[in-house]
């Protein structure tokens, strides 16, 4: 059993973080993160071409952090392969001794680097989850037999930002329906949209991760609100860091996070936290130090 | 329909830089709507040919261009222009261009168009993508087109990626769901289409080339 889902279903609280694989042959730096990160988180999430913005596979990533000791979680879309592809690379990360998957349909080509390539979505996300849990009982998603059964614990992302919200609290049901044993949030930055969330949520026996960003500087405010899909910055918020020194941004961010991070700690909101920090180690660091402190 | 636009010139230019007399096909149905197909953009052809010094032996407009042996019978009685000419100018959709290359195999068939996809028509030359032709038709379950209308082709509601009902790949547009979702909940159907899984999608009836003939 991987240590993430030991610890979830202990009811620990868990602590997850992003990486997004190197663009490029150079992986010194993401193993340097790697090193670093290990003695402060539970399990690291590769991302899957992120924005549709191509990378290294999560795949090799993965097994590159599990040589290191570190358990990895993959995160699998459905943008670039096709429910062969997905199969197939799936057996391969169960025989690399990868277990925790994130799966999810995948942001378009057109948000990407590469938006001339021709989308796959040959299925969605619901039907992926259908497959892993097909992979988990034995057999392919078209029912034939395999050699031997993967053990992945898998989960689904959920965007509690959603406006109107209920097609997607339905989407949860069906997700949950189809096998999901944790969720991911799209990133919060208030609690209210996760309490609400969570009313939902609480009535289901599944295990909820918040998505955290670490807010670095107005230009990645805005990019967030703006380039992001999903994700709806709160006017409060927005006005608060204009109000800032530019300087005094990526201090605030921290607080920002870390406060966030303790409130839901303190009312148990969730059952644990994703830090999305664009790989920047240092700020997760700081993060988790400002978490320490307060504690 | 099927939805069409026309060229821009200069690639049209390269196409026949090498000859110098034409026949113009056009076609009364899709295209005509289009304004891609019609009497007017015949002439207007024949027009831009004329100015560059090139002739036109002459010109038809095809009642149903896709259709080939009603085609063929239409363009019996030019027989004469087409042989003068060095080439066929197609003003139709793709299928109606194919249908000129099998009844003239020997001649270069030029299409003078862009074929974009099956569509409707909201205002007059306002045309909306409706219909990927899958080949399995959902719509009694979603209410619009989600395989065409979500980009994702998500069958099972939307992703996380709408903001304020708006689509994450094209933030002018509703998200298909979002349509989809207030469709369902006028029908009383909610529930009942979160009941059940839709999928996997049997895409290998959207395999090309499709062929079908009524037994
Ligand atoms: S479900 Fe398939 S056949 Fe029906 S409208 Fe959509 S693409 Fe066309
Ligand atoms: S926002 Fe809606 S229409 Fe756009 S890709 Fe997502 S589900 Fe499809």
């Amino acid at each position: 059993m991987s240590n993430l889902k030991k610890k979830l279903i202990n009811g620990d609280f868990v602590i997850t973080v992003e990486i997004t694989p190197p663009k490029g042959t150079e992986i010194s730096q993401m193993v340097n993160k790697l090193q670093e990160l290990k003695l402060l988180v539970d399990a690291v999430n590769f991302t899957d071409n992120p924005s549709g913005k191509m990378r290294m596979c999560s795949l090799a990533a993965c097994k590159i952090s599990l040589d290191l000791g570190f358990e990895p979680v993959l995160q699998m879309t459905c943008r670039d392969r096709n429910r062969i592809g997905i199969q197939s690379d799936l057996l391969g990360a169960h025989a690399l001794g990868i277990r925790n998957l994130l799966v999810m349909t995948g942001d378009h080509p057109v948000m990407g680097d590469h938006k001339e390539a021709k989308p796959v979505y040959d299925i969605d996300s619901s039907i992926l989850l259908k497959l892993v849990n097909n992979l988990n009982n034995g057999f392919d998603l078209n029912g034939n037999k395999l050699n031997g059964k993967t053990e992945f614990f898998y989960g689904a992302v959920v965007n509690p930002n959603a406006e109107p919200l209920i097609p997607q609290l339905k989407r949860f049901e069906q997700k949950l329906k189809m096998g999901a044993e944790f969720f991911q949030t799209q990133m919060i930055f208030e609690t209210a949209l996760l309490e609400k969330f969570m009313e939902h949520a609480g009535k289901f026996n599944t295990k909820v991760i918040a998505g955290i960003v670490i807010i670095r500087s107005k230009k990645m405010l805005h990019y967030l609100n703006s380039k992001v899909p999903g994700v709806s910055v709160p006017g409060w918020l927005i006005d608060k860091i204009e109000g800032l020194k530019d300087e005094d941004v990526e201090k605030f961010g921290v607080e920002l996070a870390g406060k966030l991070i303790l409130n839901i700690m303190e009312q148990k909101l969730c059952h644990g936290i994703h830090i999305m920090a664009f790989s920047k180690v240092e700020e997760v660091k700081n993060l988790l130090n400002f978490i320490k402190i307060k504690l | 329909m099927i939805i069409t636009r026309k060229k821009d010139l200069k690639e049209i230019e390269e196409y026949i830089e090498n000859f110098d007399k034409f026949f113009l096909i056009g076609c009364s149905e899709c295209a005509t709507l289009c304004g891609t197909g019609s009497e007017e953009a015949i002439l207007n052809l024949k027009q831009w040919l004329e100015n560059n010094n090139k002739k036109v032996t002459g010109w038809m407009i095809a009642k149903t261009g896709c259709q080939i042996l009603g085609t063929k019978r239409e363009l019996s009685q030019y027989r004469q222009d087409i042989e003068e000419a060095q080439c066929i100018m197609v003003l139709s959709c793709g299928a109606g261009t194919q249908s000129i290359t099998e009844l003239f195999e020997e001649k270069p068939v030029i299409p003078v168009n862009d074929t974009l996809f099956i569509g409707n028509m909201r205002r007059l030359r306002e045309f909306e993508e409706r219909c990927r032709a899958c080949g399995e038709c959902f719509l009694a379950i979603t209410g619009v087109c989600v395989v065409t209308l979500c980009p994702k082709s998500m069958l099972n509601g939307p992703c996380g990626g709408y903001k304020d009902g708006k689509c994450e790949v094209n933030p002018l547009r509703k998200c298909a769901w979002i349509v989809a979702y207030e469709i369902l909940k006028k029908r009383g159907l909610i529930e009942k289409f979160y009941e059940n899984i839709l999928g996997p999608k049997d895409w290998s009836k959207a395999n090309s080339p499709r062929m079908f003939k009524e037994k």
